[in-house]
């Protein structure tokens, strides 16, 4: 026995030492280049798989250069800082709609690429600095606006056309919660959902100098409590699903699909994944009314985008691929597989069952499209604030009011400081 | 009379006893059972949890999550990394336990406390820190760097589990072997090492399923699918944007199965080597 | 499983009374030099774990976002900052709440199984068995799962209710029963290890002592307290030192059942750490409150291991 233990004890430190030496052993020849590729997709999304396809014909077009894809996990974000942090930084990465206020320093403007000059000019206020230049590649636009289910609208006999208001929508909406259905379907549990709330509605709550004034640094309390009010209003009517706290963002998409909700304040992935659950799904959009009695507003920006380290040490490979991605016929499948409208204006939109409200509101250009509010006129990393402090609203109702509005004042003007 | 009362007392005490010891465990079989049910049901299919699809079963997301989600692979690197990390543990773990339990000084009791203060810190404080040494080191995606600091996540417990056991040892042995003329290294290879099987067993356990279900810094240092591990593996089925919870139930239930092997595998030496003191 | 099998004891029984007592010193050849064997343990802590800590401490002082290459330094405002922060004082009372609250639940379900596990029956093995099965799952997967039962719309859990003709419930929607429901899986998912803690322990203890005490007319209850209870004190001391740093340092059941919410309300200082460090991008404080955390466990953990300590020698 005593021969036995000295055996394994042996064994194992060997072992450890064999596989040190392997991790530690060159990695493959120098004549070939690997761009790192942080996706930012789940490792099955329909996304992946055609990014793939569309790589290997990059890869056997181009033979040194292979471009090693990498699927992610609900903590991308804090994965690419922690990259960030240590200098670690992979070749291209998804911006999930950071290429400009949070990624720009880290990466190389691509304003001067052959594909740039198709860029779509919807994109420009939330992706172009003051210079004209932007950072990332855009697979697609992300127009948004309401997600509504068209089965149980009709059931409850309300009609969309007719949602152009608030008052409006907080009539059909009480309508539809009298059916048993609860109207408004958010994930509290996600760190986004919540804050899209606020963001939808504050894009029509603040008039263009109240803008100003935010985008020159101070913040208005008024039009935001107005915001906070109506979420609160709907609190207290219950016109939210009643599980807010723990459901996720799959939920959300789940409960659109199955009919237990009627609208969602969400980007249009979320009616893509809710036809995972259920294809036959009737989903369409409208567009977000206004707070001020404007014109409603359809809400545009960076969605699916990517961009280059500037650090990188194949730029010109990395390059090459991004212009790869943007031919017409890639960026294509790959706009349709996002189920977006195509960041490109040389690329035809494929929107599956969004198609129709594609063509009804955002092709006659009847609507305007604003930027994401929290992108363009609160500084970075106001996000966060934005969703607790709706979260609480959605929770607490009015009388988290006061309170929410009070530290978005106080987190704006700290990160105001912080990023000057 | 009064005899029977009592023993029909017993028996409904029994009987009660059994009641909850039955409900405990199909209550700890219920999460495995959803796990299964998800597993095996397409994502249109959504019918309760609690019953298996109607129809035939599902065997699309044990495809995906071979396919795509790389779970076989995942499991390979797993075991490298568990069996290669907790051998260490065990190693490093049973060396240092030896003179923090017979040289009590000062100095060691200090050094003991402080290894077990180590047990507390949160993963992430150290996140950041950790991440950039180890891409100075250029231990990011390596076999090597993920299994040097699942080791030290998992030793400060080994050593606290083997100082406890070998102060319960009676250290006359050692003494004779001592005075019979044995050096250090022989006392701890021949009379103490082959006394630690129990707790070994012990640390081997504990360590081992923590280290194979590593999550909280695994997903940071192992990105490339070569070399990722059973945890982040099935992370990449949750993307920020959409989650594909059958697949990701069917991975976690492939990957369960080896620490279940394990598991049944050592659990008879388990139970003695856990508790120090107890075996005297 | 019989006693004289194993190394320890037969060991024991060998040498029989010369056993000498437990603060014995053992006399080697070169004293000091002993101390060496602990080098290379000490030496992967230093590169992994303290030397990143210190560097936590650095950032602590500073306003650094968590990844742009430039940060200001801010002196002690993290730590001023800390006291007068509210959030943080609630979950503070949280992980101790997850910690305690735990602890308790484990000790009292895992003596109760080990003591009806002890006697023999058929299926015991298979029982024990089962009750580890969760502790061999990652807290993550494990967390999930549960989430799937406590689910509105889909959740088995809900299911029952209405098949009884009751309203939906929304599980996790209330601070107080959110934070329960995760107390509660988490001492589910582990209370393995402290039921086979107990069952070791409850196996060294001789039949013979029950047997005198039967003997003395002592009732079930009465040998319970009076034997079982103290001699499992050495059990209790490992068991509650393992499940308290489990409770306190909870992390991946929060994150996946409740994310933390409703609002920051059952949060952990763990999970408000990384919410704090990546999506509010304040670093800095994040690491202040990692530094704070640390230092509140360390003196918890000082003042458990004197007791214990204490209880020990009383013993003796």
């Amino acid at each position: 026995m005593r021969s036995r233990s000295l055996f394994v004890v042996a064994g194992a430190t060997a072992l450890v030492l064999a596989l040190v030496g392997c991790g530690s052993a060159p990695g493959s020849s120098e004549t070939k280049s690997t761009l790192e590729f942080q996706t930012g997709q789940s490792v099955d999304s329909v996304f992946l798989k055609q990014l793939t396809t569309i790589t290997k014909k990059f890869e056997s077009a181009n033979p040194g250069i292979t471009v090693d894809l990498r699927p992610s996990t609900s903590s991308y974000e804090s994965d690419i800082k922690v990259r960030l942090a240590s200098g670690n930084v992979p070749d291209i990465w998804w911006t999930h709609g950071w290429s400009l206020l949070r990624y720009s320093k880290f990466l190389v403007p691509l304003q001067n690429e052959a594909w740039a000059k198709d860029f779509n000019p919807a994109l420009a206020p939330a992706m172009k600095n003051s210079h004209g230049q932007f950072f990332a590649f855009p697979v697609d636009t992300d127009v948004a606006g309401i997600i509504y289910n068209k089965d149980v609208l009709a059931a409850s006999g309300v009609s969309v056309a007719s949602l152009t208001t608030w008052d409006a929508f907080g009539r059909a909406a009480e309508k539809i919660a009298a059916t048993g259905i609860a109207p408004i379907t958010v994930s509290g549990k996600a760190n986004g959902p919540a804050g899209n709330l606020a963001d939808w509605i504050a894009s029509g709550a603040y008039s263009k100098s109240e803008l100003a004034e935010l985008s020159s640094g101070t913040f208005v309390d008024a039009p935001y409590t107005h915001v906070l009010d109506l979420i609160a209003a709907w609190k207290k009517e219950s016109l939210f699903n009643p599980d807010y706290v723990s459901a996720t963002s799959d939920d959300m998409s789940r409960a659109l699909a199955t009919g237990k909700a009627a609208f969602a304040f969400s980007q249009n992935t979320t009616a893509g994944d809710a036809l995972q659950y259920n294809p036959k799904a009737n989903l369409g959009y409208f567009p977000v009314p206004s707070l001020t009695g404007g014109k409603p507003y359809l809400i545009g920006g960076e969605m699916n985008a990517f961009g280059i380290s500037k650090t990188s040490k194949h730029l010109k490979d990395a390059k090459a691929f991004i212009a790869y991605l943007a031919k017409p016929a890639n960026a294509t499948v790959l706009a349709k597989a996002a189920g977006s409208i195509p960041g490109l204006t040389n690329v035809t939109p494929d929107l599956g069952v969004l198609q129709a409200s594609y063509d009804s509101i955002v092709k006659p250009g009847k609507f305007p499209l604003v930027p994401y509010f929290d992108r363009v006129y609160l500084p970075n990393g106001m996000w966060n604030t934005m969703v607790t402090t709706t979260d609480s609203v959605v929770t607490g109702g009015h009388a988290n009011v006061a309170a929410g509005v009070s530290t978005m004042a106080k987190d704006f003007a700290r990160l105001d400081a912080q990023t000057k | 009379m009064s005899r029977t009362r009592t023993d029909a007392g017993r028996r409904t005490g029994r009987a009660a006893i059994g009641a909850a010891l039955l409900a405990v465990i199909l209550l700890q079989l219920l999460p495995f059972y959803v796990a299964l049910t998800t597993a095996l049901k397409s994502r249109t299919d959504l019918s309760s949890q609690w019953l298996l699809p109607i129809g035939d079963l599902f065997w699309g997301n044990f495809a995906t999550a071979i396919r795509d989600g790389g779970i076989l692979r995942a499991i390979g690197n797993s075991a490298v990394v568990t069996v290669a990390a907790t051998a260490i543990v065990c190693v490093l773990g049973a060396l240092a336990a030896y003179p923090l339990a017979r040289r009590r000084t000062t100095l060691n009791k200090a050094v003991l406390l402080g290894i077990i203060g180590l047990i507390m810190i949160p993963p992430l404080s150290i996140l950041v820190p950790l991440y950039s040494m180890l891409n100075r080191l250029g231990a990011i995606n390596t076999y090597w760097g993920i299994i040097l600091v699942m080791a030290t996540t998992q030793l400060p417990l080994a050593i606290f589990l083997y100082s406890s056991f070998m102060r319960s040892l009676p250290i006359a042995v050692e003494e004779a072997a001592v005075m019979d003329g044995a050096n250090l290294l022989q006392v701890l290879f021949l009379v103490i090492f082959p006394m630690l099987k129990p707790v070994t067993a012990t640390v081997v356990i504990l360590a081992g399923v923590a280290i194979w279900n590593d999550y909280a810094l695994s997903v940071y240092v192992l990105t490339d699918p070569q070399v990722k591990t059973i945890a982040p593996a099935i992370g990449a089925f949750f993307s920020t944007q959409s989650s594909n919870l059958g697949a990701a139930a069917a991975a976690s239930l492939m990957g369960f199965l080896p620490v279940l092997v394990a598991y049944l595998f050592l659990q008879r030496y388990f139970i003695r080597g856990i508790v120090a003191g107890s075996e005297r | 499983m019989t006693q004289a099998s194993t190394p320890a004891a037969t060991v024991a029984a060998a040498t029989g009374p010369r056993a000498a007592p437990r603060s014995a010193r053992l006399r080697t050849r070169g004293g000091g030099l002993i101390n060496l064997l602990y080098l290379p343990a000490v030496l992967l802590f230093v590169v992994f774990t303290v030397y990143p800590l210190l560097s936590g401490v650095g950032f602590s002082f500073t306003d650094w976002d968590g990844y742009s290459p430039d940060r200001a330094f801010v002196a002690l405002q993290n730590y001023l900052r800390l006291f007068q922060d509210d959030t943080f004082r609630l979950v503070l009372l949280n992980t101790f709440g997850y910690g305690i609250g735990s602890t308790v639940l484990q000790q009292l379900l895992g003596l109760a199984l080990a003591v009806a596990l002890d006697r023999p029956f058929r299926g015991r093995s298979a029982a024990r068995a089962i009750i580890y099965l969760p502790v061999l799952v990652s807290p993550v997967i494990m967390g999930t799962m549960y989430y799937l039962l406590f689910q509105y719309n889909q959740g088995a859990f809900n299911d029952i209710v209405v098949l009884f003709g009751g309203a939906r419930v929304a599980w996790l929607s209330d601070q107080t029963a959110a934070v329960a429901i995760i107390m509660v899986v988490n001492s589910l998912q582990f209370v393995g290890i402290s039921m086979i803690i107990y069952l070791a322990g409850l196996q060294a203890i001789p039949t013979s002592y029950y047997e005198a005490a039967m003997l003395d007319g002592a009732g079930a209850w009465q040998r319970f307290t009076a034997i079982t209870l103290p001699l499992l004190q050495p059990a209790f001391a490992t068991s509650i030192v393992l499940n308290l740093i489990g409770g306190l340092k909870l992390f991946d059941v929060i994150k996946v059942m409740t994310g933390g919410g409703p609002g920051y309300t059952t949060n952990s200082v763990s999970t408000l750490i990384g919410v704090t460090y990546f999506e509010n991008q304040s670093a800095g404080y994040a690491s202040a409150m990692g530094i704070v955390l640390f230092i509140i466990i360390a003196i918890f953990t000082l003042a458990l291991n004197a007791l214990l300590n204490r209880r020990r020698l009383e013993q003796q």
